[in-house]
């Protein structure tokens, strides 16, 4: 749950989406569930000329399982709000 | 869940299971190797059992073999890129090194 | 036999679980499905097949590629953990 509960903080910000097949997307992290899938508003492709399929998507939902990475806005990301969390969760049991 | 966390436990510094290796590594510079030929480097904020990871100031690598056309010879190609934070996704995680401890 | 306390010998193992009880300590080597080999002494593992190994050695088409002092494996990409002489 902690990258859920990390990504739940994150709602309103700027995120730039990686998926596995190399698209990637940029835009306001609307919303997260417990599988780490992700809707994002006013999306934003990131090689357009590639994708120009992608032009007119404004909105969009991404399964979790698809997704290679997220990039992180450096002002969101507390480091030591992490290292605890993760500790807990190492200790919780995983 | 993310609350600043009262007085934590003297850490166990034993490996007993395979994640005691990650958990060791917490806020260190790791190596990650990735499925489609990524590698990357970076301090280790976070991560769970899933290999999910929050990692900062990375370099990730990308090496990709082509063929010359005339020659048949492979010629290997790496690219860098440098990113503040990065979450990945624990899925794609072949192999993860911690530092090198003494 | 397989001793009923402690870990089995591996060359009486009985079960794949006490095989992998008994390979602990042990130079090994672990072939992924992408056919990468790491050899190395093994120094545990859990349910998941996930593998910590000490003085790891990456081997990619029979050659060395890479050393790693501690090395952690995801379980999803091993296809084999087998031994080997030391």
């Amino acid at each position: 749950m902690l990258f859920y509960s990390y990504f739940k903080t994150l709602v309103g910000k700027e995120v730039t989406v990686e998926l596995k097949n190399d698209l990637a997307i940029s835009g306001t992290l609307h919303s997260v569930d417990q599988y780490l899938n992700i809707k994002l508003h006013n999306t934003r492709v990131i090689n357009e000329q590639k994708y120009p399929h992608m032009l007119s998507v404004r909105n969009c939902f991404i399964r979790g399982s698809v997704v290679r990475y997220v990039q992180l806005p450096p002002g969101s990301v507390d480091v030591e709000i992490l290292h605890d969390a993760t500790r807990r969760e190492a200790r919780g049991g995983g | 869940m993310l609350k600043q966390g009262a007085g934590l436990a003297e850490e166990d510094a034993t490996v007993k299971e395979p994640l005691d290796l990650i958990r060791l590594s917490l806020d260190e510079r790791i190596y990650v190797k990735l499925r489609g030929e990524r590698e990357l480097r970076g301090k280790l904020h976070a991560y769970d059992q899933h290999l999910n990871m929050i990692l900062g100031e990375v370099e990730e690598t990308i090496t990709t073999v082509e063929i010359d056309d005339e020659t048949y010879e492979e010629i290997i190609k790496t690219n860098k890129r440098a990113i503040p934070y990065l979450f990945v996704r624990g899925d794609g995680v072949i192999l993860v090194s911690p530092p090198l401890r003494s | 036999m397989a001793s009923t306390d402690g870990a089995p010998e591996a060359g009486s193992a009985k079960t794949p679980a006490d095989f992998l009880k008994s390979i602990k300590g042990k130079p090994v080597v672990v072939k992924l499905n992408s056919g990468v080999d790491y050899r190395g002494i093994l120094a545990c593992l859990d349910g998941y097949m996930n593998i910590a190994m000490e003085q790891t050695e990456e081997y990619v088409n029979g050659q060395l590629k890479n050393k790693y002092g501690d090395a952690f494996i995801r379980g999803n990409n091993v296809l084999y953990i087998s031994t080997v002489k030391s």
